[in-house]
């Protein structure tokens, strides 16, 4: 059984036409299910794993990384029904803005998205930790000021930049290779001198009294912070034109 | 020997790269290739390749592979294999290897000593009894 998840901002008048079009597409296909919308819920995770429980084998995110973040924990969370959790599929329609992890599974829109649910490819793929928020693509936080301490020694960019602790690559042109199947997170720091860094770990301890870590371009958390990775944690439906083998 | 075509060729797969920004303080160790370009302090141990960039400035006792080496090094050098020493390289403390080259304008202020086939049989036996250990 499938259910799809709406987001909250899905409500608004502009959205109609795109959620017309899905849920023809859908019947279309014979994958209609359930649907359950966020607006007006307060227990989002005990709302989706009840429907767990009661037999949803595809959990569908409609809408964009916010949605997805909002859904992964309960769909991963193995504390109360493990057993069902196990075999419990993620599943990805996006719409509006801020989509870099459906991009990273090869979903782009409405009508891929549709025949790569009926397709239903599915990957093993690793989840990013920090404190008790979940991430598929990336943290992030600016370089300057930030200390990063990994397994015996510390690291400081001294230049502005950005620091990525990547999972799962969100953009096409990244010249760096990311797996989120390998149980490690990628860093990648570069400043606006043009000065590029890498490194592979299990996990990472970042602190910038001034900056905060952005977690799949959605959650803002304070620092000091510890990262880290539990491997093949999620099942995903995926595109074959996801950015990663 | 010391283009920069021949140090891609060699560095491309670099697990590891650490850029002109970057300062790291501590015990990096690794298993890939690592290129250094910025600054480090404490140790820098490898079981693959070394580079080091002609601005990285390092203050710790270095182990690897290979390496090539044009910047600034206080500590002392251990390379199993082959080192090359650029024309920038400075390095402060003494050198083992088991092969070598020097460009001229490479400034060196230690002892080169020979790796012989017993310095690498012990170490390789310091190899083998922390795998012991690990594995007990």
């Amino acid at each position: 059984m499938h259910v799809y998840i709406y987001d909250e901002f899905l409500n608004k008048p502009k959205y109609n036409r795109a959620i017309n079009r899905l849920e023809i597409r859908l019947t279309d296909l014979g994958l209609n299910g359930k649907i359950i919308r966020l607006g007006g819920i307060k227990n989002i995770k005990g709302t989706i794993q009840n429907e767990i429980k009661l037999g949803a084998k595809t959990i569908i995110a409609v809408g964009n990384n916010q949605t997805i973040n909002k859904i992964i924990g309960a769909v991963i969370d193995t504390e109360i029904y493990s057993d069902f959790q196990k075999k419990t599929l993620l599943g990805l329609i996006p719409i509006g803005n801020d989509n870099s992890i459906a991009t990273s599974f090869g979903i782009n829109n409405i009508d891929e998205a549709c025949n790569i649910l009926l397709a239903r490819r599915v990957e093993k793929i690793d989840l990013g930790l920090v404190g008790n928020y979940y991430f598929l693509n990336q943290a992030s936080i600016q370089s300057l000021g930030t200390i990063l301490h990994i397994d015996d020694y510390s690291l400081e960019v001294m230049e502005k930049g950005e620091i990525k602790i990547i999972n799962l690559l969100s953009d096409q042109r990244e010249t760096v290779k990311s797996n989120p199947h390998d149980g490690r997170l990628d860093i990648l720091i570069r400043t606006k001198k043009r000065d590029e860094s890498f490194i592979s770990v299990k996990k990472i301890k970042v602190s910038n009294p001034l900056e905060k870590l952005v977690i799949d371009d959605v959650i803002e958390i304070e620092t000091p912070v510890e990262i880290g990775i539990m491997r093949d944690k999620v099942n995903v439906i995926v595109g074959k034109g996801r950015l990663f083998d | 020997m010391f283009s920069k075509e021949n140090k891609l060729e060699k560095f491309k797969d670099a697990e590891t790269i650490i850029g002109a920004s970057i300062k790291v303080k501590g015990n990096f160790q690794g298993h890939g290739n690592i290129i250094v370009e910025g600054a480090l302090e404490g140790s820098l141990k490898t079981e693959a390749n070394l580079f080091i960039g002609d601005k990285a400035k390092v203050v710790a006792n270095i182990e690897s592979k290979d390496a090539i080496i044009n910047g600034e090094v206080k500590g002392n050098i251990k390379i199993h294999g082959y080192l090359a020493l650029g024309g920038t390289a400075k390095i402060y403390g003494d050198i083992q290897y088991t092969e070598l080259s020097v460009e001229k304008g490479a400034l060196v202020n230690g002892q080169f000593l020979i790796l012989t086939e017993s310095d690498k049989r012990k170490d390789n036996k310091k190899i083998e009894d922390k795998i012991d250990e690990v594995e007990k």
